[in-house]
């Protein structure tokens, strides 16, 4: 594949007295390719660092055999000439070593994603952005101000970097895709809330009617919607006090003939009645002579520039306040209905069967210990699929709860069917569910029962086409649902006994936390 | 492949600086101490986390309880080792959605998630703690997260202090007055516009010179005019240039 101008060798010449660089690009295979472009005609470490990365690596590996699966040998060899990336599919171990060799200072030039910016400090000499577009799951859009400077902001070691370097790219193709940004134009935080099955579930089940009000009418997003409108409000009073300053400022006679302005309106519009376009208009001759009449009338001396001036500002204040309304009416009229989202969950959660006016239902108290997909994990376990489900079933079923497959995902067939699965969704769907209540796929099946069944990361690798890092954090998911649904079944023990079952099957080697 | 090619930095293993407190973490470890919640903006990298574990040295030497909060698993696992170092490992616990480790510590790192849900369901588990430091809180702005932060923020406890420390956003104060008004006790504010590290942003051209905004904006402006042109030449017909990104009144 070409490289467009500038290339990241070139990038990298032209800043590399400011090492090392992070340097963000969005997509994983994208960080991978530059990495390995860079790694073709650079090599930064010196014989000393190359050992001690050599026995990092090494170390790392006799902790975890196969570290460096054949898909990530290129990975081995960019770290042993200070070049990396690192991203979320990465294996969480390899994200690990990566993170050290460069706490090290062993890696010159990191090629990462965003992901590498959140939290945990990783201060850079400079940071590059190969792009400043990123896929937010939906569509290819610009960085706001807000992410630009949380990634920027990694460059300028403290008590090392006098300043910290942020280079961005301009792409010889897409120059306009260039960002400018302003640290002064960060965008304010705004309230989010929603309203899920396990919110109002929790406010009914804990909370007392006064709390509940509270909550509805008070959350940020009604707080910030109602403070502006009431600084509108404010600034439209302040508006028309300006309104009647001004208007005091006019003479009695104004808008009557012998006013100076009005007779310039009258004259204009005498002019344009004289032009032959509109000189045999209907009624255009009446009007002619009824204006010839009224500018007969005696012309008032005096200063009229004071009135235009005054009708001047007047306008503007009024485009102003009118303005304002428009925005007031807006934010009226957009304004979230907090109460009503609640009551709509509400009546579903009843129509469902989960509550009775405030009391909790069976299914209502399980749902109350799910944090994910509430109700349709409680559909599966209430329906029975789950429990007549032999423990791979189960495993493969619950994989998906929640699961959104990204661009060209594949996985190998599922081994059994999840017909029913797939019928209950619709069920649900049909009767008034949401369809981002009930989120399931049936891509991770396969996964999640083979690797329920004992098989090793590297047959789940060769089954499908996601990364390791993917199917790591898959398989987590799974297990804090497991743990979920172990908790909702209370003193069901056989369905606890049932889920912990999995979970320890699930919860080992690969996919096992390490490091904690 | 071009091996050996030896590029690297000038100034190398620099040495770090000496911990000293800036005066904005002065104020919000004076402001903590005195008993008041309080929300820090301020830029990465200046050091919230230093004020963050001044709290809970303190927290803890009182013999009183801390919750710590953080928005991903990986980050609430490094918190812990930090913290186990820095504090000895009975003293803090982990508690995540898939994993929990000495959950009766008086220090705890867990998801905003689990200290939400604790909120609503355990509010008794929380009778020792004193304080609950939100990490990221502009994650508040998070369209799928949010409302864990708002749930917990209104319903966390009515003893327990808060301290968030947020990114720099431009209406901390807005968020603060909110915060206070929802939980009956004031909050405040300390802020801090100036980075420990200033940024100089460049753009890079293609031809690999390094430009300051003003060229920057011509040279987006010229190459986007080459484009333009190219585009014509190769498209003949005057009429393709409609097609196209071409504003003829522009």
């Amino acid at each position: 594949m070409s490289e467009n101008s500038p290339t990241c060798a070139e990038v990298i010449e032209t800043i590399q007295d400011h090492l090392p660089a992070l340097y963000f690009a969005f997509g994983r295979g994208r960080t991978e390719m530059l990495a390995e472009e860079l790694g073709r005609s650079f090599d930064f470490l010196t014989g000393r660092e190359r050992q001690r990365a050599k026995k990092m690596i090494k170390e790392a590996e006799e902790n975890c055999p196969g570290l460096f699966t054949l898909r990530r040998q290129n990975l081995r060899r960019l770290l042993l000439q200070g070049i990396g990336y690192h991203h979320a599919g990465l294996p969480p171990v390899l994200k690990d070593l990566v993170e050290r060799l460069y706490e090290q200072r062993l890696i010159y030039v990191l090629f990462c994603t965003e992901t590498f910016a959140v939290g945990v400090n990783f201060p850079a000499a400079s940071t590059v952005f190969d792009s400043c577009r990123k896929w937010d799951g939906r569509e290819f859009r610009s960085l706001m101000n807000r992410e630009f400077f949380q990634m920027a902001g990694r460059a300028g070691r403290r008590g090392y970097d006098r300043v910290g370097r942020v280079y961005i790219r301009i792409d010889e193709r897409y120059p306009e895709q260039t960002g400018f940004y302003n640290e002064l134009d960060v965008e304010p935080v705004r309230g989010r809330l929603m309203i899920s099955p396990n919110t109002v579930l929790s406010l009914l089940y804990w909370k007392t009617d006064e709390e509940i009000k509270r909550f509805l009418e008070q959350n940020l997003a009604v707080y910030q919607n109602n403070r502006e409108i009431w600084q509108l409000r404010r600034e439209i009073r302040e508006l028309e006090e300006k309104e009647k300053r001004l208007a005091a400022c006019f003479c009695p006679e104004k808008d009557t003939p012998s006013c100076q302005l009005y007779r310039l309106l009258l004259r204009r519009e005498l002019n344009h009645l004289k032009r032959r376009k509109h000189r045999h208009r209907p009624g255009a001759r009446e009007r002619r002579e009824e204006l010839r009449r009224l500018l007969q009338t005696a012309r008032k001396h005096c200063d009229h520039r004071i009135c235009a001036e005054a009708e001047k500002k007047l306008a503007n204040v009024t485009e102003r306040k009118n303005q304002l309304l428009a925005r007031i009416h807006h934010l009226q009229r957009n304004s979230r209905d907090f109460e009503e989202e609640f009551q709509n969950v509400w009546r579903l959660l009843e129509d469902l069967g989960y509550v009775r006016g405030r009391e909790l239902l069976p299914r209502g108290k399980f749902a109350l210990e799910l944090h994910v997909q509430e109700i349709l994990v409680t559909e599966l376990v209430f329906s029975g699929i789950l429990l007549e489900a032999s423990a791979e079933e189960a495993a493969a079923i619950l994989a998906g709860v929640d699961y959104q497959p990204g661009r060209d995902e594949w996985v190998e067939k599922c081994p059994f069917s999840l017909e029913h699965v797939v019928r209950l969704r619709k069920l649900l769907l049909k009767s008034g569910v949401p369809e981002h209540f009930c989120v399931w796929s049936h891509l991770p099946a396969a996964l999640a029962a083979a690797w329920y069944r004992g098989a090793s990361f590297d047959e789940l690798m060769q089954k499908c086409s996601l990364e390791e890092g993917d199917i790591f954090s898959m398989l987590r998911r799974e297990i804090d649902l497991l743990r979920q649904i172990e908790r909702a079944a209370r003193d069901d023990v056989y369905l606890a006994d049932f889920m912990r079952g999995i979970r320890q099957l699930l919860d080992r080697e690969e996919v096992a936390l390490v490091g904690v | 492949m071009k091996k050996g090619n030896r590029r690297r930095a000038l100034s190398r293993e620099p040495q770090p600086a000496p911990i000293k407190l800036d005066p904005f973490q002065e104020k919000a470890i004076a402001a903590l101490l005195a008993g008041h919640s309080v929300l820090v903006a301020a830029p990465t990298g200046t050091g919230k986390t230093l004020i963050a574990e001044k709290l809970l040295e303190k927290i803890l030497a009182e013999g009183k309880g801390a919750v710590y909060t953080s928005p991903l698993k990986a980050l609430s696992n490094q918190k812990y080792r930090d913290f186990c170092r820095l504090f000895g490992r009975e003293k803090v616990g982990l508690i995540t959605g898939d994993l929990s480790i000495n959950e009766a510590a008086p220090l705890l790192v867990m998801t905003t998630e689990i200290f939400r849900n604790w909120c609503f369901a355990n509010p008794e588990m929380l009778d020792n703690t004193s304080h609950v430091i939100f990490d990221e809180m502009h994650y508040l702005d998070d369209l799928e997260r949010g409302t864990t932060w708002e749930e917990s923020i209104i319903f966390a406890p009515g003893h327990i202090k808060i301290l968030g420390l947020s990114a720099t956003v431009p209406n901390v104060r807005e968020i603060a007055v909110w915060m206070g008004e929802i939980r009956g006790s004031s909050i405040e504010v300390i802020e801090e516009k100036k980075r420990a590290v200033p940024l100089k942003i460049s753009w890079i051209s293609p031809s690999g010179d390094v430009l300051d905004e003003d060229q920057a904006r011509t040279e987006v402006e010229e190459r986007r005019e080459v484009r333009r042109t190219r585009r014509l030449r190769a498209g003949g017909s005057r009429y393709n240039r409609y097609n196209e990104d071409f504003i003829p009144y522009s």
